[in-house]
């Protein structure tokens, strides 16, 4: 099931852009293993759905499986053959705003070779470059 | 485990644009503090501080001028990937002194109780200890062979080698060994995802539009 909000302030929203690098949600947290992207733009509610699939599919209940964004922002689109005008069009589908560095997926308690497999299963599914990574040294 | 030694520099330019001009040159800058003496600003080398940390090396020995004086990595910044370093934050110590310092979590073994059906959970990846400086650790090895069906580990079953202490909540879950819940069935759910829509809290302009249609 396609992830979406449960409750927002307004259905539809501006645009906007997405400018700059990821400073937040930029390292792995949960598990031990992560998907990050080197793109930044916009990672549709399917997408993510499909890259929860394909990871949880390779895994067979092996290891977690973290999903680190969201699709908080709808997007809205026009009927087909509809003239301009009488304002907005309803919402089509939800999207998650992603930045370069952006952690989209996580792994944990599985070796690193799975992991790796997982998640170039994953990779496949997105729209953009990823890469991947691990958790960064403690101090 | 013996201390690696790192030859260092003082570096006299502050500022962003010094410290990119550093970096250009194979350096990476960072400060020296602890002890109540007055902060000591530092350029590394950059390939050798990378290994080191990566390494999973706490402790090394400074030497400046001559002079040698232990340190713990306190603290590191990376760039926005997390593949290059940015700044390391340095803490003068003592061998004999006591810090605490968070070291990785190694679980060793295949748990009992997964001939059973049962999925080991991490809850923590990573634990905080206390121990003399030159008895950091690089990780703790945590045996999880013997776990059970059901079975939780606290913090305070977490084995620790002699003249480390925990300094965390004792009672907080590292790992457990439960059986995996089952996914909710995803054709019925699919479904009704494709019609569903997320609840509007601002029931004015609602109002509004209702009243417009």
């Amino acid at each position: 099931m396609a992830m979406l909000p449960a409750r927002v302030k307004y259905r539809k929203m501006h645009r906007g852009h997405t400018r700059g690098n990821a400073t937040r949600g930029n390292r792995v947290a949960y598990g031990e293993f992560g998907l990050q992207v080197l793109e930044g733009g916009r990672i549709t509610a399917r997408q993510i759905e499909a890259g929860r699939m394909a990871a949880t599919h390779y895994l067979a209940r092996q290891g977690r499986v973290f999903i680190r964004i969201f699709p908080h922002k709808s997007i809205t689109g026009k009927p087909l053959e509809t003239r301009m005008g009488k304002g907005k069009g309803e919402v089509d589908h939800w999207v998650a705003l992603v930045k370069p560095g952006t952690i989209l997926y996580e792994i944990g308690e599985i070796p690193e070779d799975v992991a790796r497999a997982a998640l170039a299963r994953v990779a496949h599914k997105m729209p953009y470059r990823c890469r991947f990574v691990k958790r960064l040294p403690s101090l | 485990m013996e201390i690696p030694t790192i030859t260092v520099e003082s570096r006299k330019a502050a500022g962003s644009r010094a410290a990119a001009r550093l970096r250009k040159d194979g350096k990476l800058p960072a400060i020296l503090y602890g002890h109540e003496r007055d902060p000591a600003t530092l350029a590394l080398n950059y390939k050798e501080v990378e290994q080191l940390i990566f390494g999973g090396v706490h402790v090394v020995n400074l030497t400046m001028a001559g002079k040698s004086q232990a340190c713990q990595f306190k603290d590191a910044q990376w760039d926005h990937l997390g593949k290059h370093l940015i700044h390391v934050d340095m803490l003068r110590v003592d061998l004999n002194e006591r810090v605490k310092v968070t070291v990785h979590l190694d679980y060793r073994g295949t748990p009992a109780g997964a001939a059973e059906g049962g999925v080991l959970h991490h809850a923590m990846n990573e634990i905080e200890i206390e121990c003399v400086v030159s008895g950091i650790p690089e990780a703790i090895r945590l045996d999880v062979s013997g776990m059970k069906l059901d079975d939780v580990l606290h913090i305070k079953d977490v084995p620790l080698p002699e003249g480390i202490t925990h300094v965390m909540d004792a009672d907080a879950v590292v790992a457990s060994l439960k059986l995996p819940v089952e996914a909710p069935e995803v054709g019925a759910e699919a479904a009704e995802g494709e019609t569903a829509e997320p609840e509007v809290i601002a029931k004015g302009k609602e109002k509004t539009e209702e009243s417009e249609g």
